[in-house]
C-alpha cells in the first residue's frame, strides 16, 4: 500500500492529538472537557479524510461522547459472564454508554490475519475469572481495582 | 320490538366499525453518533475552573506540539522552501502552540500571547500567562506563530474552518490579503 503524503500528515496529526489529549488529562485530571474536545476534533478529521485506525486505539476512545476513556477515571469496566461467555463490559461515565468485549484466550490471533498485517492485536485484559485483577493498561494515573461481580446473565 | 328498533337504528345512523388513525411515528433517536446540540450542552467546552490550573500546566502540551511540528516538517532549519513549511502548517494543528496576536481592527487584542487550548469555527481560545481563558475571534486577526525561528503570519479571515476541516479543505490564494 502506497503512503501518499497527505496521509501520512493526517496520521501524524491524529496521532498528535490523541498524545495531546493524554497529556491534558495527565495534568489535570478533573477536567476532561479539554480531552474530549481533542477527540472529538480526532473523530472529525478521521470521518473526513476515512483514515482507519487501530482497534486497540478506537477501544479508548467513546462512540457517542468521543471522550478519551481510561479504566478508572472516566470509564468503568467490568467482566461478566454472558452465556457462558467472559464478556469485558467498558461502561463510560459521562454519557453511560458501553461497549462489551469478548474475552477470549482463543481468539487472539483474529486481528493478526497475513493478509492484513495492522500489527498484532494483543489483548489487553488478562481473561482471569478471578476478581481483583489490575488490568495492564498503559495510562500515566493509578489505576482502580476492579472488581468484576460474579454475575451471570443467562 | 327491540330487535326491529334495534335495526332501524342500525340503519339510519352511521356506525363507526373501526378507528382507524395513523400517528407519525415520533423521529427514532438512531443517532449514537451524534447527539451535537445535546453534547454541546453537556459543557464540553471549558468550565471556568480551569483558570486556577495554572499556564504552566499547558507547558507540556506546548513541548508536545513543538516535537510533533519538527516531525512533521524534518529539521530545524532545513533552508528550504518556505512555501513548504507553510503547506504543512495549513494542514497541522495548532493546538497547543503560542499564538500572538500582531494585527487587528479591534487594538484591544492585539499584543495577546498564550498557549492555543482550543479552536472552533470562528475563534481562537487562549489561555494567557496571567492565567486569563481569551476568547479571540479569527476574523480580521493576524495572529503570528514561531517554530525554531520560522515566523509566520496567519490571517484569520482566510482561517474561518473548523480545525478538522482545515486538514480536508485546499487552500486557495484569492482577494486581497488584508486585515
Amino acid at each position: 500500500m502506497a503512503g501518499p503524503v497527505k496521509d501520512r500528515e493526517a496520521f501524524q496529526r491524529l496521532s498528535f492529538l490523541y498524545q495531546a489529549a493524554h497529556c491534558v488529562l495527565a495534568q489535570d485530571p478533573e477536567n476532561q472537557a479539554l480531552a474530549t474536545f481533542y477527540c472529538h476534533t480526532e473523530r472529525t478529521i478521521a470521518k473526513r479524510l476515512v483514515l482507519r485506525r487501530d482497534p486497540s486505539v478506537k477501544r479508548t476512545l467513546c462512540r457517542g461522547c468521543s471522550s478519551l476513556l481510561i479504566p478508572g477515571l472516566t470509564c468503568t469496566q467490568r467482566q461478566r459472564r454472558c452465556r457462558g461467555q467472559r464478556w469485558t463490559v467498558q461502561t463510560c461515565l459521562t454519557c453511560r454508554r458501553s461497549q462489551r468485549f469478548l474475552n477470549n484466550p482463543g481468539h487472539l490471533l483474529w486481528g493478526d490475519r497475513p493478509e492484513a498485517q495492522l500489527g498484532s492485536q494483543a489483548d489487553p485484559k488478562p481473561p482471569q475469572p478471578m476478581p481483583n485483577t489490575a488490568h495492564p493498561i498503559p495510562a500515566h494515573l493509578p489505576e482502580e481495582k476492579v472488581q468484576p461481580p460474579n454475575s451471570s446473565h443467562q | 320490538m327491540s330487535q326491529q328498533a334495534r335495526e332501524d337504528q342500525l340503519q339510519r345512523k352511521a356506525v363507526v366499525l373501526e378507528y382507524c388513525t395513523r400517528r407519525k411515528r415520533k423521529e427514532r433517536k438512531r443517532k449514537s453518533r451524534g447527539l451535537s446540540a445535546r453534547q454541546r450542552r453537556a459543557l464540553r467546552l471549558f468550565d471556568i475552573k480551569p483558570e486556577q490550573q495554572r499556564y504552566s500546566l499547558f507547558l507540556p502540551l506546548h513541548e508536545l506540539w513543538k516535537q510533533y511540528i519538527r516531525d512533521l516538517c524534518n529539521g530545524l532549519k532545513p533552508d528550504t522552501q518556505p512555501q513548504l513549511i507553510q503547506a504543512k502548517l495549513l494542514k497541522a494543528d495548532l493546538h497547543g502552540a503560542i499564538v500572538s496576536v500582531t494585527k487587528s481592527k479591534c487594538p484591544s487584542y492585539v499584543g495577546v500571547t498564550g498557549i492555543l487550548l482550543q479552536e472552533t469555527k470562528h475563534v481562537f481560545k487562549i489561555i494567557t500567562k496571567e492565567d486569563r481563558l481569551k476568547v479571540i475571534p479569527k476574523l480580521n486577526c493576524v495572529f503570528t506563530v514561531e517554530i525554531d525561528g520560522f515566523i509566520s503570519y496567519i490571517y484569520g479571515s482566510k482561517f474561518q474552518l473548523r480545525s478538522s476541516e482545515r486538514s480536508a479543505k485546499k487552500f486557495k490564494a484569492k482577494g486581497t490579503v488584508d486585515l
